[in-house]
């Protein structure tokens, strides 16, 4: 389930609507996004510390969780500058940040809701600033893509485990999760 | 050459209602689709289609880990009776219901010969 990050980024973009106008808005804050990048990364993690085992899992190292803080300054920042116009380094580099959370151990049950506390005080700052809020709707989106990739990442790594352990292949591993599915109460089609 | 789903479901039908105390059989391809199925109709065909593909995937994934060599079957014995799962080389796995009082050397050797068949349809 070898994963093409720019296609996935590219089918993303369509899927949510990001358009060029998102993108040249995000461009034009690129320099509010990353003054206010590092208080961003403090509610965050803030966010996150707050329950044990996440606090467990980023204090881990020592020095951990300062080294991710510095991450997410320098992936908020990106978010506005697109890195290459959100072309292939900016799709492989947000791949690479969706692997190191699986690596880690941050899931999509922890970072989703961690996320959207960054996307609730931009809106404030947005606000107190009196920065047009268009840009909030550009900053969702990028923000769910990005989410997205982690979310991929999850997925991908976990299948290419059960693949490699168990030999199934694609096809078979999928069917095994349609008649899984299938079979628990609940779930209809 | 195509293969012939007829001459599949006529080999199946014919070892299911010859061979003492088979249940049901079915030939599957190892993505788990179902290629011809004669089982009790109490079973779910995808199902059974599917976990026999996985099954004998990860019976010769345990072989290869554990240096068994290549895997010839896979047996699972229950109170009730017998699951075999046989490979058809790399096309298909072969799945047999058979009966607790199925006698095992009669029931290996028939497997034996309609896997052979098998093989030949599927070329």
């Amino acid at each position: 389930m070898a994963l093409d990050p720019q296609t996935f980024l590219q089918t993303l973009e369509e899927r949510i609507g990001f358009t060029n106008k998102d993108k040249h808005l995000l461009n034009l804050y690129a320099d509010w996004g990353k003054q206010i990048a590092p208080e961003m990364s403090d509610h965050f993690y803030s966010y996150l510390n707050r329950d044990s085992e996440m606090s467990a899992i980023l204090n881990a190292k020592e020095g951990r969780l300062h080294r991710l803080k510095d991450t997410f300054i320098q992936w908020f920042y990106e978010m506005f500058t697109g890195i290459d116009n959100w072309g292939v380094s900016y799709a492989e580099r947000r791949w690479r940040i969706g692997l190191v959370h699986v690596q880690i151990g941050i899931a999509p049950q922890h970072v989703v809701p961690a996320m959207a506390t960054v996307i609730y005080h931009v809106g404030k700052k947005l606000r107190t600033d009196g920065k047009d809020l268009e840009l909030y709707d550009a900053l969702s989106q990028i923000c769910m893509i990005d989410l997205a990739f982690i979310e991929q990442a999850y997925v991908e790594v976990s299948s290419a485990a059960v693949l490699k352990e168990t030999g199934w292949t694609e096809g078979l591993f999928r069917r095994l999760i349609a008649t899984g599915a299938n079979s628990i109460q609940g779930v209809n089609r | 050459m195509a293969i012939s789903t007829e001459k599949l479901g006529y080999v199946l039908q014919n070892f299911v209602s010859t061979t003492s105390d088979v249940q049901g059989a079915a030939v599957v391809t190892p993505d788990g689709l179902p290629l011809a199925v004669n089982i009790p109709n109490t079973m779910d065909e995808e199902r059974v289609s599917a976990m026999s593909a996985a099954m004998l995937s990860l019976g010769e994934r345990i072989g290869m880990e554990l240096a068994r060599g290549a895997i010839d079957r896979i047996s699972v014995e229950g109170d009730a009776g017998f699951s075999i799962l046989t490979s058809c080389g790399n096309d298909a796995v072969f799945l047999v219901l058979a009966s607790k009082n199925a006698k095992q050397g009669i029931l290996m050797l028939e497997i034996k010969r309609t896997v052979s068949d098998l093989r030949y349809i599927l070329g």
